[in-house]
């Protein structure tokens, strides 16, 4: 019994790093209705920048942080620009394809730039895990969730209560209505870009920083797991890519614990699996054609 | 007012307009009347900036607006109620509304003008929380018509608004137009229904296969041709 809380709230606290991920995600694909498959590797850039102000200048976690995000972001602007921008009122396939070119270019120059295959990243805090009855907290693991929920309420706030967010809405509804109202819809779609894989850069620290390493593999690991607790919680919903990063969390959390750390993976697709297959709009996606995630009819 | 003159805009290789020339007077409505496919979205498109032209320019008492972003030719007063109204489905009618104003930052102005909207549209007042795609045909190009004038439009383009609108609906519609215009908005209106259409209009234009081919006012031909050739073209109808 006490395993099955402590695994519960170990899969909670790791699920939260794959709720910021999936909510990156899901700001993408909610704006663009396109598939970013660059959006982990553009996290992993950043990760890379960080790796090299901590070994070569010895930053502080903080600093790693501030520059990480900040490279995502750039990172992010780049892809957008490159994959996203000149396809924008068709193709959906041709972006998602271009994005993944893009994603082995990253991860090419990253390799070629910083050849080893790992790179030292530094821990956010040192300090003993809190314990609580029997369980025990990891201090990180509670800035994660934190921060999860944290940038949850920040996205909310901003789609729902700001300028920006009304034209971000207004380009999800319909972009060429968007256009006519005189938004302009290129910048406001670069912006969310960046912001979104801002929000990818501190998932990416938070984890990073967990695992006190950096390696090129990060990229695609950030891209599927950001994907697969996006699929759960539903396509372009925001409270769902949490609730699906959450429920992913536990899951494997609960896999690893019974089945071993091999089946911790295969559970996961096993679990995307299972939602597309009996109710594929994930939790907290409408459903299919009523969705924001629905074809836009322009 | 709007001068538009040898408009060529293209998809792909295709020009839906071949070299398009009309003007459109302040303080009247100007309407534009074809058959579908002959272009007039196409050229309500160009003119609001989403399209852009490949040949010919468009002014806006004497400024060009072609080759501005969307976004500045509502800032020079054009606002475009498209055609099938395209409203925001899952934002509520009052944030459509503040949407309209996107260009606009005078705050106090911009509330004031939404109690007019809603003053002006009964049905939208009484909707305001509700969602934009929740509401009927009729009341959506409301929305429609009251998004646009939100950003104070001095001209007003309109798109087929009667298009798959029950009569009564229609008839609301097109007074709500004469009134527009009466209080001092010019109006460029494209129209399949040309017997409403030459009710209200000025003047008139008939576009077929990307180009004018009549330029006159309502009473300079008989209707049944107009609208023959407005549902037809001439060319099949000679057939
Ligand atoms: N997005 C598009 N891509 C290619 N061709 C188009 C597109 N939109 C319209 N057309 C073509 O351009 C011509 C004019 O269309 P349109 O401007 O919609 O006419 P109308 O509004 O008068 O019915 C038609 O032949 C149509 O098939
Ligand atoms: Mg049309």
């Amino acid at each position: 019994m006490i395993d099955l809380v402590q695994n519960t709230i170990d899969g909670v606290m790791i699920g939260s790093s794959y709720g910021l991920l999936a909510l990156g995600f899901t700001l993408i694909f909610g704006v663009m209705r396109r598939l970013n498959l660059s959006y982990g590797p553009s996290i992993m850039i950043g990760g890379y920048v960080g790796t090299v102000l901590y070994v070569q200048y010895g930053a502080g976690p903080l600093a790693v942080a501030g520059t990480m995000i900040l490279g995502a972001a750039i990172a992010g602007i780049y892809v957008e620009r490159l994959c996203f921008a000149p396809m924008r009122m068709g193709a959906g396939i041709a972006s998602m394809v271009s994005s993944f070119a893009i994603w082995m270019q990253l991860e090419q120059a990253a390799i070629l730039v910083l050849p080893r295959h790992t790179y030292p990243f530094p821990p956010l805090t040192t300090g003993a895990p809190l314990e609580w009855g029997p369980f025990l907290l990891r201090l990180d693991h509670l800035i994660m969730l934190g921060c999860a929920l944290g940038l949850t309420a920040a996205i909310q706030f901003a789609l729902y209560r700001t300028r920006f967010g009304l034209a971000l809405r207004a380009i999800i509804g319909n972009p060429v209505a968007a256009h006519l109202v005189g938004i302009n819809v290129s910048v406001a779609v670069m912006l969310a870009f960046a912001a979104a894989s801002a929000i990818g850069g501190v998932a990416g620290f938070l984890v990073l920083s967990v695992d006190q390493q950096v390696t090129p593999m990060f990229g695609m690991w950030a891209t599927l797991k950001g994907l697969i607790a996006m699929m759960i919680g539903g396509l372009g919903s925001i409270p769902g890519a949490i609730l699906g990063g959450l429920l992913l969390g536990v899951v494997e959390a609960h896999c690893q614990w019974y089945f071993g750390p091999q089946i911790r993976d295969l559970a996961a697709y096993i679990v995307l699996f299972v939602f597309l297959l009996v109710h594929p709009g994930g939790l907290l996606g409408r459903a299919p054609g009523s969705d924001i995630a629905a074809p836009r009819t322009p | 007012m709007l001068d538009v003159t040898d408009l060529v805009t293209a998809y792909g290789k295709i020009e839906a307009l071949k070299g398009v020339s009309l003007q459109v007077e302040g303080g009247k409505i100007t309407c534009l009347l074809g058959p579908n496919g002959a272009g007039k979205t196409t050229l309500m498109m160009t003119i609001a900036g989403v399209l852009q032209p490949r040949r010919g320019s468009i002014r806006l008492k004497g400024a060009e607006l072609a080759g501005l972003s969307p976004a500045r030719i509502v800032s020079q007063g054009v606002a475009l109620v498209p055609e099938n109204r395209l409203v925001f489905p899952h934002m509520s009618v009052y944030e459509n509304l503040l949407a309209g104003a996107y260009q606009r930052h005078d705050k106090a102005g911009v509330n004031a003008d939404i109690e007019r909207m809603y003053a002006r549209f009964p049905q939208l007042h009484e909707r305001s929380e509700q969602m934009a795609g929740t509401l009927s045909g009729g009341e959506q190009q409301m929305l429609a018509v009251a998004r646009a004038l939100m950003s104070q439009p001095r001209l007003l383009l309109m798109d087929e608004p009667s298009l798959g609108l029950a009569p009564l609906i229609v008839a609301e519609i097109f007074n709500i137009i004469a009134e527009l215009n009466r209080d001092g908005t010019t109006i460029f209106l494209v129209e399949q229904n040309a017997h409403m259409a030459l009710q209200v209009a000025h003047q008139f234009f008939l576009m077929e296969q990307g180009r004018i081919t009549f330029k006159g006012t309502p009473g300079q031909l008989a209707e049944d041709e107009v609208i023959q050739r407005a549902y037809l073209g001439t060319r099949r109808a000679a057939g």
